[in-house]
Formats: C-alpha cells, sequence, structure tokens
C-alpha cells in the first residue's frame, strides 16, 4: 500500500484498501464555510438526529461573504450562528480568515488525519500531510451526524520533486506548472502526492499552495509525504526537477492556460489582487512588500492585498507592513476570500485585466464574464503591480543597476 | 424514475460550477436559486427557457470547481431532470447524486444538438436518441440506491433507523 491507502485503511479500521474499493472512513474534524455551511446546516436538520458526532470536531468559518454584502448574505451568517449556539460547535464569525488558513492556524491534524471540508480547496490541508476530501454541503451534513464519509480509494499518482526551484520561483509557479502537464481534469477522482528530496527545499506555505489547487487538476485528495522517499505502489510516478519551473502565470479563462511571464510582458493590468487561500500567507505578503517598499503602485492599477488570516494581518501591522503596502498605494482589507469568488471587495468588468494570486480564473469568477484574470505568485503580483504591466520578478533595478528585490 | 426522456441542452467542455452558478447568487435563499440556473454560461437565459423534466448534454469535466452544492441543486430546481456529460468532476458528481438529481456518463454530445428529445436509462445504462443508442457507464448499485432513496440525507435516515414518518 502508498501512504494515502495505508491512511485510508487506517480511518476505515481496515487492515488493506485497494484503489477502486467502497470503504467508510471516521473522520477527524468536520469544516464548512458560509456559502457551504447553511445549506449543510439545513440538510443536517433534516436528518432529524439531535446532535452532531462530536462538537469539538465539527468548525465553521465565515469567511466568504465577510463582512455581510447583501441581507441575504447576513441571514446565512445568522443561520450558522444559531447552529453553532445551539449544537456546541466552533464557529469563526469575527473575520478570522479563510477556512483553510484558520485551520493550518487553529486545527491542525496530525499527517495521515482525515479532513472532510465543503470546500473545494479543502485539498490545502495536504500541505502539512493530512488526507483532505473536499465535499458539498449534503455529504458534510451526513458527517456531521455520523462522523463517517464514504469514498472509494484512488488511485495514486505519485510527483517525485528533485532539486532546487530557481530565484523567485514559488509553489504558485510549481503547481501551475503541474496543472498545464496533467490539463484541469488530469487527475479527476485520483490522488496526487508529492514525494522525493526535493520537497525538503519547499517550506510549509508553498506545501500549502501546491495542495491547494491540487483541486484545479480534478484531484480529490492532495498531499504532501512525511519523509522526502517515494512512495511504493502507486499508479503512476511523475519526475519534476524543480530547477527547470519557470515563473508563470495562467491565463485567461482556465488555470491550465499557462504560460512563462516573460511571454506575457506586453499584458497591460488594471488591478492585482494578493491573497486567498491560495498565496495569502505572510511569505507572499513579505514578497510584495519587498517591492512595495521600494516602489508605488502604477497610477493605472488598483491593488487589494487581502491577509488570509488575522494572524498574517496581525503580524503585517506588527512588522509595519500594512503602512508601507497603503502608503505605496494599495489597500489592505480585512481577512478573508475577498474576490476570489466573484460576490465582493474588487470585481472586475470587461474592461478589466486583473492579476490575482488566488486559484481560479474562469469566465465570471471575478465578476463580468469578459474580464480578464491571470493567475501568478504574489513575487510576480508585486512587480506587475508597480510596473503595470505582467512583469517577471527578480527585473526590477534601481537606478544605478542594483536589484533591490529580495533573491 | 429509472427511464427519463427530455429534451437536450447542449453545452461544451469544462462547464465549471461559475458559469452554472455564479458567486453572486451564493447569497440568494435557496428557494431563489433557480432563476441564477447557468446564469454564468454562454447561455445564460437558460432558466427562463428551460423546461421541466429537460437533459442538460455536455462535453468533459462538467462541473469542475467549486464545491458549492447550490450548482446542482440550482439546475434541478429549474427543472433538469439528468445530465449526461462526457465527464464530471468528481464533487459535482458526488453532490448531483446526493440531492438525487442522476447523472449519466456518455458520449452524446457530438449526436444531438439542443432541443433535440432523448431518452435515458438509467438501469441499463443506454441513451437513445432519434436514431441512435449510445451506452453510457453503468451507475453503481450505491448511487442507483441513493437517487432512488430520493438523495443521501434519506439513505442517512435509514441507516440510522429514523422514520421518515
Amino acid at each position: 500500500m502508498n501512504f494515502i491507502e495505508q491512511y485510508l485503511a487506517r480511518a476505515a479500521g481496515l487492515e488493506t484498501v485497494a484503489a477502486g474499493q467502497d470503504i467508510r472512513c471516521r473522520v477527524d474534524l468536520v469544516a464548512a464555510h458560509d456559502v457551504t455551511g447553511p445549506m449543510a446546516i439545513q440538510q443536517f436538520e433534516q436528518i432529524g438526529v439531535d446532535q452532531v458526532f462530536d462538537p469539538g470536531k465539527v468548525v465553521m468559518v465565515i469567511d466568504h461573504i465577510f463582512p455581510a454584502a447583501t441581507v441575504q448574505a447576513k441571514a446565512m451568517h445568522w443561520i450558522m450562528k444559531d447552529f453553532a449556539g445551539q449544537y456546541g460547535i466552533t464557529l469563526y464569525d469575527k473575520g478570522e480568515g479563510v477556512i483553510h488558513q484558520v485551520l493550518a492556524e487553529r486545527h491542525r491534524l496530525p499527517p495521515g488525519s482525515i479532513l472532510v471540508g465543503a470546500d473545494s480547496h479543502t485539498c490545502t490541508a495536504g500541505g502539512y500531510g493530512v488526507v483532505a476530501i473536499p465535499v458539498g454541503s449534503t455529504e458534510l451534513a451526513a458527517a456531521m451526524a455520523t462522523g463517517t464519509i464514504d469514498l472509494e480509494v484512488p488511485e495514486v499518482i505519485e510527483v517525485y520533486m528533485t532539486g532546487q526551484p530557481q530565484a523567485y520561483v514559488g509553489g504558485k509557479d510549481i503547481v501551475l506548472s503541474l496543472i498545464k502537464e496533467f490539463g484541469v481534469a488530469g487527475l479527476t477522482d485520483k490522488a496526487v502526492v508529492f514525494t522525493g528530496p526535493g520537497i525538503t527545499a519547499l517550506g510549509l506555505d508553498d506545501r500549502l499552495t501546491i495542495c491547494n489547487m491540487g483541486i484545479e487538476m480534478g484531484a480529490m485528495i492532495a498531499c504532501f509525504g512525511g519523509e522526502a522517499t517515494a512512495a511504493p505502489a502507486v499508479a503512476k510516478t511523475v519526475k519534476l526537477a524543480l530547477e527547470t519551473i519557470d515563473i508563470v502565470a495562467a491565463c485567461p479563462h482556465s488555470p491550465a492556460n499557462v504560460r512563462p511571464v516573460s511571454q506575457l510582458a506586453e499584458v497591460a493590468v488594471t488591478q492585482v489582487v494578493v491573497g486567498s487561500c491560495t498565496n495569502g500567507r505572510l511569505s507572499d505578503m513579505e514578497q510584495v512588500v519587498n517591492v512595495l517598499k521600494h516602489r508605488p503602485v502604477h497610477p493605472a492599477v488598483t491593488m487589494l492585498v487581502i491577509p488570509a488570516s488575522k494572524n498574517v494581518l496581525a503580524a503585517m501591522e506588527a512588522a509595519g507592513w500594512c503602512r508601507i503596502l497603503r502608503d505605496a498605494g494599495a489597500v489592505v482589507t480585512n481577512p478573508g476570500c475577498g474576490p476570489c469568488f466573484g460576490a465582493h471587495q474588487g470585481l472586475g468588468t470587461d474592461r478589466d485585466v486583473i492579476l490575482s494570486t488566488t486559484n481560479r480564473n474562469f469566465p465570471g469568477r471575478m465578476g463580468h464574464r469578459s474580464a480578464q484574470v491571470y493567475l501568478a505568485s504574489a513575487a510576480t503580483a508585486a512587480v506587475t503591480a508597480v510596473r503595470g504591466r505582467i512583469t517577471r520578478p527578480g527585473s526590477l533595478v534601481l537606478e544605478g543597476g542594483v536589484g533591490y528585490e529580495q533573491a | 424514475m429509472n427511464r427519463l426522456k427530455g429534451q437536450v441542452w447542449v453545452f461544451g467542455d469544462d462547464v465549471d460550477t461559475d458559469q452554472i452558478l455564479p458567486g453572486y447568487a451564493m447569497a440568494e435563499e435557496f428557494s431563489g436559486l433557480a432563476r441564477y440556473a447557468m446564469a454564468g454560461s454562454k447561455q445564460a437565459d437558460f432558466a427562463a427557457r428551460v423546461q421541466a423534466g429537460d437533459i442538460i448534454v455536455a462535453g468533459r469535466n462538467f462541473g469542475c470547481g467549486s464545491s458549492r452544492e447550490q450548482a446542482p441543486v440550482a439546475l434541478q430546481a429549474a427543472g433538469v431532470s439528468l445530465i449526461i456529460a462526457e465527464s464530471f468532476a468528481r464533487i459535482f458528481r458526488r453532490n448531483a447524486i446526493n440531492i438525487g438529481l442522476p447523472v449519466l456518463v456518455a458520449e452524446l454530445r457530438r449526436h444531438v444538438q439542443t432541443g433535440d428529445l432523448v431518452e435515458a436509462d438509467l438501469v441499463q445504462g443506454i441513451v437513445r436518441t432519434a436514431d441512435r443508442e449510445i451506452a453510457a457507464q453503468a451507475l453503481s448499485a450505491n448511487v442507483l440506491a441513493t437517487i432512488a432513496a430520493g438523495g443521501l440525507i434519506n439513505r442517512v435516515r435509514q441507516e440510522l433507523g429514523i422514520s421518515n414518518n
């Protein structure tokens, strides 16, 4: 068995499992947010049980439309508050951040645990070795009632990493390159695992970013191995030499429409967004500050910076970064999802060209169907914001010819 | 329930959940979701024109993207009785089955146009157009049981021994 099968077998109480087998796993944590939670609550109440399986293992986070942009959105928040009060579960309802970041900071499960989350980017938790299964509201409701989930043991595809990424190449460049390779449906119903000596070159933030976008290849599970060796008994191994990864962006309107940033230098942008569960962490913010402390945001660009959590924001404030960003012309918003899924705080029209560190650029994802949305790393976003055109990080220099971005 | 007949609406590849139900519709009451069905797609007037019993036919990777179950709920509420695609994104496929909206994997798209009448047999795994029969991937006993129960919630109730009265 590979390590995903070992984890699933343990959760199912079985000696062994094999790809294709239907199993029932006990879950270690169940989570939902303000888009999926209210419907899950409604479905849960239809089941007719009078308690959740374990109130200590159910978490909800209000992150998608906070503060409420509409009366209806606020009504959804009330559904969650009432539920949390009645059933004694944990609810983060004051803008503490995006669900995946809040789980990573406050409810970090040990490797091999089973997380069931009603959000497609639940796979983010694979960055710290958790088997994280994204589901919809009804399946979440069932898990809240029973403490179990039924699933089919997936085929496991291994990405075996070697070497070290070049300067300015981060998790986002690596995962976008993989999405280009596999395609948006290349891993549907499969698990993707990341192994090999190269993973030691990737910090937690990069691992979270890579697993976060596993769903953009269709994967059911995305997960880093616990050690830097190959996984046994996988269906397929793909080798990835990290030093060959270029700095890239996904072009409209697909996360798989990936091109080198150096080929996009003529693309003028009207908005830059840094944040989300993909790239809203402190290391992302540092890359932005390292540029914006030297040069202001381009006059034609709106720049939005959205910390992934209150912890990230607090650290930014303590370091004086919020002031630097504001002085440079950026808007620092409250922690949360921001415009990523198209409900508030920075949507685009058909005149807008947006470079964003978020995870999707489907038509209409961030406003108008014809808004042009590019996806890239925070390092690329930062230099793009000051130049007003999509720009390769590491290319900005002072008048004397001295590069000032931090390598 | 196992045989469904309806007029088809044809869509392409990679129809994502933002096209099926845009983010701005997520703040709506669940009862009002039907009018936003496919509002983000190239056939934005779908919700106004779809008839009860109609069938969506699509290409590869239908329903990719978000876990929002409101997407299949909106299609079902708008009257869609069945989705036939060349492949489905996993979460969408499970969400649809969990609410009792059947999905079939079949290579149908190239053989039909919007407005054509097709008939599907869920148990046999066959889709019939005016002039041909196309094999679909058979649904598992588990999936058929969930659909027959009217969705996962009813199945959980059965397993927990909660009566439907």
